[in-house]
C-alpha cells in the first residue's frame, strides 16, 4: 500500500471534503456574490447619473475575491487541529499529502475560482439588464492589460503624467508580469490564511490579519527608518534623473515583490504541510 | 498486536507515563481502568497516533501510529468520550467515512442503527446525547476495523441502552477485533472486559486475563469481614472479600472490588500478578 499518495484515495480525500465545502461556505459565497447586486440596486436606485467605471466593479470583485480566500481555510478547515474536534479529521485514513492537497485544491483552488466565477456571471447579468454598469467587467479586465497604457494610468501606476517615463512604465509592468503577480499575490494571501488556520485553534482570521497589520507596521518602521538614513542618497538620485530613479524602483519592487510572494508561497505551503503530519490532538 | 515499551508521556509539566510497558493481544475487549486523570485517554490517543511519546515506543501491527498512515488508520477507530458530530444524519456521516475502510458495511451500520434503536432519518443534532453516542457505535462497528478505541462508551447512555451497548459489541465485533474500552463505569461493562488493565499515575498496576486474575486472587461472598483481605466491601446480605487464591478456588471476578483492591494494595498486587 502507499502511504503517501495514492490517487484513488485522493479522490476519496476530495469527495469528502466536498461534502462540507458548500455547507460551510455557500453562505460566505452568497453574502460575497450579493454586494455587487447591493450596490448595483443602490446606483440604480440613487438619483443622479449612477454610473459605475467597470474598473471600479473589476476592483470591488478583487476586494472580495481577497476577503473568500482569507475566509475559505477557517470556514472550510476550521476543526483540523482542534484536540476535540479535529480527531475526525486526524484518524481519516488517508495520508498527510493527500489531506494538505485537497485542502490546498479547495482553499488555493475551488473557493477563488467559483467566486470569481460567480461575481463575474453576476456582474455579466446586471451589465445585461442595463442600469449603472456599462461594459462587462470579465472582458475589460483583460482589454485594459492588453492596454497597458490605460491600465498604467488608471490605476495609479503613473507617477507623474511624464509622457516618456510613464511609455518606460508601461514597458516594465507588462501584462505578464501584472498577471503573475496578481495570481502570486493571491496565492500568497491564500497559503498565509490557510497556515493560520493550522495554526491557530480560535479567532484564526483576526489572529492572522493581526500579525500581518503588525508586520506591515514593522516593515514601514524599517522601511521608513532606510529611506531617513539614506535621504541623502534619494535625494540626489532624484535630482539627477528622477525618471531612471523611478523606473529603476518600479523594476525592482516588482520583480522582488513576485520572488517574495513565490518564496512566501512555497514556505507557507510546506509548513502547513508540516502542521498536518505533526498536528498533536 | 499492540505492544508499548518502555512509553514516556508529559503535557508540559505534567508527567503521565514514566516508562511504562504494555502489551494487547488481538481479539480481545479490553477493560481499561483508572482513576480520574491517571491518562485513560492520553493511552488510547497514544496508540491511536494522536499524540507522539516522548521516550520509548508505541506499535500497533509493526506500524508506528503517530506517523498515521493510510494502512494503520484504515484499521483503528477511536470514538472519544465527547460526543462531537456534524450537521448530517449518520447515514451520510458513514457514507462519508466508510469508502475509507475496507470492511466497512452499509448493511450492518443500518442494522446496527436498528438494534440500538436510532432514528435513521433525524440528523445528530436533533438526536439525544444518548442517541448520538448510540450512533456512533453503529459508525464505528459498521467499518469493522481491526482495533476499535472506545473511551467512556457508556457515559450518557440510559440503562437499556447500556444493555444493548453491552450486546452489539459481544455481538458485531469478530474474533480478529480488539477492543479497548476506558471507563470508569466498571458496571456497565461487566461480563463483556476480560482482560483489565489498571492503570496507575506513571504505571501499571495490572494487565491480566478474568482467568489470570481468579487463579491468583479469590473473590469471596461471605457474611463476614475477613481480616487479612486486599479489600473488603459490605454489600447487601454480606460481605464481598478480595483475597489471595492461595487454595486455587474458582470465583468470580468482581471488577469494582478488584479496582479498589489493586488501588489499595498496588505493589503487592502488581508482583503478585507478574
Amino acid at each position: 500500500m502507499n502511504n503517501t499518495l495514492d490517487i484513488s484515495r485522493l479522490g476519496k480525500v476530495i469527495k469528502h471534503d466536498a461534502m462540507s465545502f458548500f455547507q460551510n461556505l455557500s453562505l460566505a459565497l452568497i453574502v460575497l456574490w450579493a454586494i455587487p447586486v447591493a450596490i448595483w440596486l443602490f446606483s440604480s436606485l440613487t438619483p443622479g447619473d449612477g454610473h459605475m467605471e467597470t474598473l471600479s466593479r473589476i476592483s470591488i470583485i478583487g476586494t472580495l475575491l481577497k476577503i473568500i480566500i482569507i475566509l475559505a481555510p477557517a470556514r472550510l478547515y476550521k476543526y483540523c487541529n482542534d484536540s476535540r474536534k479535529g480527531i475526525g479529521y486526524a484518524m481519516l485514513p488517508a495520508s498527510s499529502l493527500e489531506k494538505f492537497i485537497s485542502m490546498v485544491f479547495y482553499c488555493v483552488i475551488v473557493a477563488p475560482v467559483l467566486y470569481l466565477a460567480g461575481a463575474l456571471a453576476v456582474d455579466s447579468v446586471l451589465t445585461l439588464i442595463g442600469g449603472p454598469y456599462e461594459g462587462f467587467a470579465i472582458t475589460e479586465y483583460f482589454d485594459k492589460l492588453a492596454q497597458l497604457k490605460h491600465f498604467g494610468v488608471e490605476s495609479g501606476f503613473m507617477l507623474d503624467g511624464d509622457y516618456p517615463v510613464y511609455e518606460d512604465y508601461a514597458k516594465i509592468l507588462s501584462p505578464t508580469v501584472l498577471v503573475l503577480s496578481n495570481i502570486l499575490g493571491l496565492l500568497m494571501l491564500s497559503t498565509v490564511f490557510m497556515f493560520g488556520n493550522m495554526v491557530f485553534k480560535k479567532r484564526k482570521t483576526g489572529k492572522m490579519i493581526g500579525i500581518l497589520v503588525l508586520l506591515f507596521i514593522v516593515f514601514m518602521i524599517v522601511m521608513v527608518n532606510y529611506v531617513s538614513n539614506h535621504e541623502q542618497y534619494f535625494q540626489q538620485m532624484c535630482e539627477e534623473n528622477a525618471a531612471a530613479f523611478f523606473k529603476r524602483l518600479i523594476y525592482f519592487t516588482s520583480r522582488a515583490s513576485l520572488v517574495i510572494e513565490a518564496v512566501v508561497s512555497v514556505v507557507m505551503l510546506w509548513l502547513t504541510y508540516y502542521k498536518i503530519k505533526t498536528q498533536k490532538y | 498486536m499492540i505492544k508499548i515499551n518502555n512509553l514516556d508521556f508529559a503535557y508540559k509539566n505534567t508527567q503521565v507515563f514514566k516508562s511504562i510497558s504494555l502489551e494487547f493481544q488481538k481479539g480481545n475487549i479490553y477493560g481499561l481502568l483508572g482513576e480520574n486523570g491517571v491518562g485513560k485517554t492520553t493511552l488510547l490517543k497514544l496508540i491511536c497516533g494522536l499524540q507522539t511519546p516522548q521516550h520509548g515506543s508505541v506499535t500497533v501491527d509493526e506500524l508506528t501510529p503517530s506517523e498515521r498512515q493510510p494502512e494503520f488508520l484504515q484499521n483503528v477507530y477511536f470514538l472519544p468520550e465527547e460526543v462531537i458530530t456534524e450537521d448530517t444524519t449518520p447515514e451520510k456521516f458513514i457514507q462519508k467515512i466508510g469508502c475509507f475502510y475496507p470492511r466497512y458495511d452499509f448493511g450492518l451500520f443500518n442494522k446496527l442503527m436498528g438494534e440500538l434503536e436510532v432514528d435513521l432519518s433525524k440528523k445528530f443534532n436533533e438526536l439525544s446525547h444518548g442517541q448520538k453516542k448510540k450512533a456512533l457505535l453503529a459508525c464505528a462497528l459498521s467499518l469493522q476495523t481491526d482495533y476499535l478505541f472506545l473511551d467512556e462508551p457508556t457515559n450518557g447512555l440510559d440503562i437499556p441502552s447500556k444493555a444493548l451497548f453491552r450486546k452489539v459489541i459481544s455481538q458485531y465485533c469478530s474474533d480478529e477485533t480488539t477492543v479497548i474500552i476506558s471507563t470508569h463505569q466498571v458496571k456497565d461493562v461487566e461480563n463483556l472486559i476480560d482482560p483489565i488493565v489498571i492503570l496507575d499515575r506513571d504505571d501499571v498496576l495490572l494487565n491480566a486475563s478474568f482467568a489470570e486474575i481468579t487463579d491468583k486472587i479469590y473473590f469471596e461472598y461471605g457474611p463476614e469481614r475477613i481480616q487479612n483481605a486486599y479489600y473488603t466491601e459490605m454489600l447487601p446480605g454480606g460481605y464481598i472479600n478480595v483475597l489471595p487464591n492461595t487454595e486455587h478456588m474458582e470465583s468470580n471476578v468482581n471488577i469494582e472490588a478488584l479496582f479498589n483492591a489493586v488501588m489499595k494494595n498496588k505493589e503487592t498486587i502488581k508482583n503478585l500478578m507478574k
